[in-house]
């Protein structure tokens, strides 16, 4: 039930933020209690539901995976590909490898995300 | 890997060390370890603190001290015109020979006598003035010497200073 900072220019994004009501998480697609950097998520915005991926964690996470001062992700669809044209924040590299890891040939490819990303950490 | 430096103490970060920082407004903070991340985040200045290299930079510990004083700057003596006297008459004064400068003042001096002589001459009437004038002469001359020595002094001996 987090609430997220979204990080791209997405519209929807971009009007939660201002309404003052960012996207709450109501469900990760890991087999893990909680979400980490990089995981798939769903989110509720604006009354709407849509997929999301943690970008960045306040709580430490495993060695050389950057901590970041706020929760942030980015709004996805169901195949990956980001619903902004520009992330703002920097994105750890080690997003590199594990979207990588989750993205399916022939299915969702979620490193579509990196190639809108402006700095990396 | 490069090898980083830690934003905090100035070490540098080997790699499989140190963690990272990132800010909401963007920047990000390489720590070398969690001492120095504990320092940021209780928000100390690195530069009060002893033993970090921002520190050691702003109290010019260490060889740059060194270095800097041996580097002192020397002034340069430059010669310049100054209204009334151009830089060819102020270096013509100041390397006239000296026997050339006697006789400059000789002459003046000579110059001087002459038209005083010659004032006072005009003045009164000859037959009263002659054992005047001699007294007179005699003052004339003590006043006259003095007059351009000083003259001839200060451009010839301070020629080169401002």
């Amino acid at each position: 039930m987090t609430r997220v900072r979204v990080v791209d220019n997405s519209e929807i994004g971009k009007a939660a933020m201002l309404d003052g009501k960012p996207p709450k998480i109501i469900h990760i697609y890991s087999k893990i209690k909680y979400g980490v950097t990089g995981d798939k998520v769903l989110v509720t915005v604006k009354g709407e539901m849509k997929k999301a991926i943690i970008v960045g964690c306040h709580q430490e996470q495993k060695a050389f995976i950057p901590k970041f001062d706020s929760n942030n992700a980015v709004l996805v669809d169901e195949n990956g590909s980001p619903l902004g044209t520009r992330i703002l924040a920097p994105i750890p590299t080690f997003l590199r490898k594990k979207l990588k890891e989750m993205s399916r040939s022939k299915g969702a490819d979620y490193t579509k995300l990196l190639s809108i990303a402006t700095r990396y950490v | 890997m490069k090898l980083q430096l830690c934003s905090y103490s100035g070490y540098k970060i080997h790699p499989g060390h140190g963690s990272t920082l990132v800010r909401n407004d963007g920047k990000t903070f390489v720590f070398l370890n969690s001492k120095c991340r504990r320092s940021h985040l209780m928000k100390r200045s690195p530069r009060e603190v002893t033993w970090t290299v921002l520190y050691r930079r702003k109290h010019r510990k260490g060889q740059e001290e060194e270095s800097s004083k041996k580097r002192t700057r020397r002034h340069q003596k430059f010669q310049r015109a100054i209204v009334g006297a151009s830089l060819t008459d102020i270096l013509a004064k100041r390397n006239m020979k000296p026997e050339v400068r006697k006789a400059q003042r000789e002459q003046a001096i000579r110059a001087l006598k002459e038209k005083n002589r010659a004032a006072k001459a005009a003045k009164k009437p000859a037959t009263t003035a002659a054992p005047k004038l001699e007294k007179g002469k005699s003052a004339m001359q003590k006043v006259a010497k003095p007059m351009p020595k000083p003259k001839m002094a200060k451009t010839g001996g301070h020629g080169g200073r401002r």
